[in-house]
């Protein structure tokens, strides 16, 4: 019984440091406690971790640091309920339980040669954050890079210490938007659909991997079929409740799918043959 | 297997008392109105007159388990941080189920297929279900609700079961089904079956032949997709639902489970707990989003993971063992034998995309 | 024209101008009826009306909002009713309402008690001087007054207390007759302290916190975000525990005082038969005797909830 792994039992981690991001997103940097686990970790970009607060539950989220960065294992949580709001109250030298990896990974085997479009919104950013950077530390495997990222206001956007970094990047062609005016703002101003049909990016040899709310994931495929992006050319990755995080616990399924494990990252196609329960 | 053998009326409760001195015992008892499974005391009748009102799942699948528990310590020298230790709980001990029909015990090896993988193991259902044994006993007729051959199963379906007894004249033909059966029949309370084994037989026979003819459920899961999106349809189906979790509880095939953190001061501890998907919280995200937001929404996926998904991963194994409680035990008689034939019916009227 | 007939009619008449009307109609077998939602003129063919008609169709009318329904009613589905336009739960002139005079319903628990399987009866004739029923054992024949749900031993409101359309001729109450509910809580508080606890402590040992009794209320229309299942206040663990059962009890009990129409529904839906109906009515004798009020059955009174008095009639606050 001891020596089979307890895929409920999480590993315990301890915060090395945060970064409040925007007024309800807090980025988390961990590093396992165990030494030998965290030397061994290995996951792809995409695969997500269960975070645990002892007392109050366990939330999903994905492991937004690349495995090309493995100092620390990040995780940006924005705040939305009773687990999201104990983490928020967490600092460097706190201990959480971290059951990772979980999940499938960003096919990013198929996508190399091809030119690659981020399409983010909110804390969407993240699970791109994770793929943009393996990405760039893999830069020769890869095309033409372009990031679009959208938030409500400046305020609302997140990795801000990064986005100078990016901006300046001549091997990533970045496009940051806002959804109003806002005083000192030099970048687009728009919703996320209408700033991407003005990039026009080309939809030849092109992946496109948009993350994001519901109503801009809608509104972006738009989009993107206009700029004539086939379903197997768009990836998402998608967000439910989760419990057992392996496929057991029967929550998180749409039709036959459960997105904790033959999920959460999809492409267009694939959510075309599932039933509409998103 | 092995040959049968004959444990007489007057035998079963020395066969009972022998095994619970070497198991922990569960037999059906009345309890008020109802029939559940207790812990065997021989100073309390058994009610065998008809299947337990709950299904015989508490032994290797409880209510409530604890996974682990966890513990913070202060560190005296910085008393705002907290050490915290974990300990897993992973079950032990030996049980035996004593008195469930077939139907409840089939229902583990829809759990098999999801808790024990290639994939995956679930740690703690494995040590309970290789440490229990089910002693089940076959139904000599049939009610109302009754509907195992309709999904495959029999009155006298031994799929899951350890030992299954067959009522005859003057007790019960025993037959292991397994190895760990065998030896719970190595007691001299049983006597040789001495010839009653086509006694059994023709028990089994009628039973069966007493069940009208089930309906073709092969196109189920097809049909289940084709009026995912029919709205109409389910709210129909769905009208005199209350969303509560009678069905779910008490179905032998039903594994969903919840987790949640229980707190005891500076300790606490993580639970299991059965889970319903009836339920308007079941699928609800922190977001506010519920991509089942209304009782036709979920009514739909648990007909549809019965006998559409699960039998869509699972090589045609329909997730129901046809015992009927969730017809019988439904506060307003949902009928989920209506549903499936319904959706075959309005899949099949549909004009063809 | 039969009563019913009537009413089928009226129904009819009215479908055009609402989402469906709410009766019952043959369940899975000869003993079940199940609630009925009549949408097209064909539905009507399948209303019933008779002792198996024993769901509370005002259970439904909460998930409604918005929308008009009809509902065809017992008497004691109509206290219901009254209560939740009462509470504003429902509005008046989003129900129509059709009553028949109802002379009582089964209780398949006591039915139970006479049969080996529920499960296993074919036939069932109710229209006689007893319950007759087709079992594998041969023909039981069950005096109507063993099987009568308690509420009916003792009912005063055979008939709709309001409607749209009414057909039949009205039931009178029969006074001064037995009153099995206010037995069985007699018996109840006659028990020491310690028996009492013990004997909850037995009964809620079978609950699988299924909350069929919460889900079957018509009053409860928060059953979506009930408190026994909220993390936020976090009142109550998910421990599979006597104390944690008992404690919804209480909880569900203290949120019904005053407002229970003691319809039984709740009782009538576990699927374990735990007697949980007593808790409830104990807490409606409590507000009877504190406001005089009673739920559902004065479409004029207001609900304790609804008033505020600095000085209550039988509240001995400031010790005069």
């Amino acid at each position: 019984m001891t020596c089979s792994p307890n895929p409920y039992l999480p590993e315990m981690a301890t915060i090395l440091e945060t970064v409040q991001e925007t007024h309800n997103i807090k980025t988390f940097r961990v590093r396992l406690d165990n030494p030998d686990k965290m030397a061994a970790f290995s996951f792809q970009p995409g695969q997500v971790g269960q975070l645990s607060v002892f007392g109050v539950g366990e939330s999903t989220f994905v492991i937004n640091s690349p495995p090309t960065r493995m100092d620390y294992l990040q995780f940006s949580v924005m705040r939305a309920g009773e687990v999201t709001a104990s983490l928020h109250a967490l600092d460097s030298g706190d201990k959480i339980g971290v059951r990772a990896p979980l999940g499938n990974h960003f096919p990013y085997e198929s996508m190399k040669g091809k030119d690659i479009v981020f399409v983010g919104g909110g804390i969407g950013m993240a699970p791109l954050r994770t793929l943009l950077l393996f990405m760039l530390d893999n830069r020769a495997d890869y095309g033409a890079i372009n990031l679009l990222y959208g938030a409500r206001s400046p305020d609302d956007m997140a990795f801000k210490s990064e986005l100078p970094e990016w901006l300046s990047r001549k091997d990533l062609d970045t496009v940051l938007t806002i959804d109003r005016e806002a005083p000192g703002w030099e970048h687009k101003v728009g919703l996320i659909p209408n700033v991407l049909r003005e990039m026009a990016p080309k939809a030849q040899n092109c992946v496109a991997i948009t993350c994001g709310p519901p109503i801009m994931i809608k509104f972006t495929l738009q989009a993107l079929k206009e700029l004539g992006f086939e379903d197997e050319q768009i990836v998402t990755t998608l967000e439910k409740r989760m419990k057992c995080g392996v496929g057991i616990c029967g929550r998180c399924n749409i039709g036959t799918k459960y997105v904790c494990v033959d999920g959460p990252v999809f492409t267009n196609a694939q959510l075309k043959t599932l039933p509409n329960e998103l | 297997m092995e040959a049968a053998k004959f444990l007489s009326d007057a035998a079963l409760r020395p066969w009972l008392d022998e095994l619970a001195t070497k198991h922990a015992l569960v037999v059906p008892r009345r309890e008020g109105d109802a029939i559940v499974f207790a812990p065997y005391d021989p100073a309390k009748p058994l009610d065998l007159s008809r299947d337990a009102t709950i299904p015989p799942k508490n032994p290797v699948f409880p209510a409530c388990e604890e996974l682990m528990r966890y513990s913070y310590a202060k560190n005296p020298e910085n008393p705002a941080q907290a050490g915290l230790t974990l300990e897993p709980l992973v079950p032990m001990g030996s049980t035996v189920v004593f008195g469930g029909r077939p139907c409840g015990a089939r229902g583990f090896t829809i759990f098999d297929r999801v808790y024990l993988t290639q994939r995956i193991r679930d740690p703690y259902y494995g040590a309970r279900r290789e440490s229990t044994a089910y002693v089940t006993l076959a139904c000599s007729d049939t009610g109302n609700t009754c509907f195992c051959h309709w999904v495959g199963s029999s009155p006298s379906d031994t799929t899951g079961s350890d030992v299954l007894l067959t009522p005859v004249a003057g007790g019960y033909v025993a037959e292991a089904v397994t190895e760990k059966g065998s030896d719970l029949l190595k007691s001299t309370h049983m006597a040789d079956a001495g010839g009653r084994e086509k006694e059994a037989l023709a028990a089994k026979s009628k039973a069966l032949e007493a069940l009208e003819a089930a309906p073709d459920l092969g196109p189920a899961p097809k049909s289940l997709l084709a009026v995912f999106d029919d709205q109409d349809f389910w709210v129909d189906m769905s009208a005199k639902c209350i969303s509560c979790g009678a069905c779910t509880y008490l179905c032998p095939t039903c594994y969903c489970f919840n987790i949640t953190d229980e707190v005891r001061g500076l300790d606490g501890s993580r639970l299991r707990t059965w889970d319903n998907c009836m339920s308007h919280q079941y699928t609800m995200e922190a977001s506010g989003h519920n991509p089942r937001p209304t009782k036709a929404h979920r009514l739909k996926n648990r007909v549809g993971h019965k006998f559409s998904y699960y039998p869509d991963i699972h090589g045609g194994v329909i997730a129901c063992c046809g015992c009927g409680r969730c017809i019988k035990s439904c506060p307003v008689g949902v009928d989920i034998r209506e549903i499936v034939l319904a959706s075959i019916e309005r899949a099949t009227a549909k004009p063809q995309e | 024209m039969q009563p019913l007939d009537v009413i089928k009619e009226k129904i009819r008449e009215a479908l055009p101008g609402l989402d469906c009307v709410i009766g019952w109609q043959r369940g899975f077998d000869p003993l079940h009826a199940t609630p009925l939602f009549m949408r097209k003129p064909e539905d009507v063919d399948r209303l019933i009306w008779g002792p198996l008609n024993i769901y509370n169709t005002a259970t439904y009318l909460s998930g409604f909002r918005g929308k008009k329904v009809g509902v065809v009613v017992k008497g004691c589905d109509s206290r219901s009713v009254v209560q939740l336009i009462q509470e504003k739960l429902v509005k008046r002139e989003d129900v129509v309402i059709f009553g028949l005079p109802c002379a009582g319903v089964v209780d398949l628990t006591k039915v139970g008690r006479n049969v080996t399987d529920l499960g296993r009866v074919s036939a069932v004739d109710h229209s006689g001087e007893t319950l007759k029923l087709t079992t594998p054992e041969g023909e039981k024949s069950l005096a109507w007054d063993d099987v009568w749900a308690d509420k009916c031993l003792s009912c005063q409101y055979h008939n709709a207390i309001i409607s749209d359309h009414f057909a039949g001729e009205p039931i009178a109450p029969v006074l001064g007759g037995r009153d099995p509910a206010a037995e069985e809580i007699a018996a109840l508080e006659a028990m020491a302290p310690a028996d009492l606890l013990a004997y909850w402590a037995e009964a809620m040992k079978r609950c699988i916190r299924c909350y069929a009794c919460r889900n079957s209320c018509p009053m409860c229309v928060c059953r979506d975000f009930c408190i026994a299942q909220t993390r936020d206040p976090h009142w109550q663990s998910q421990e599979d525990s006597v104390k944690e059962k008992l404690m919804f009890q209480m909880i569900h009990a203290t949120h019904l005082a005053g407002r229970c129409t003691e319809c039984g529904e709740c009782q009538r839906a576990c699927p374990v038969d735990i007697p949980i109906l007593a808790l409830r009515r104990k807490a409606n004798q409590v507000i009877k005797e504190l406001f005089d009020y009673q739920a559902g059955v004065d479409p004029q009174a207001v609900p304790p909830l609804f008033t505020f008095k600095v000085e209550e009639d039988n509240i001995n606050e400031r010790g005069w």
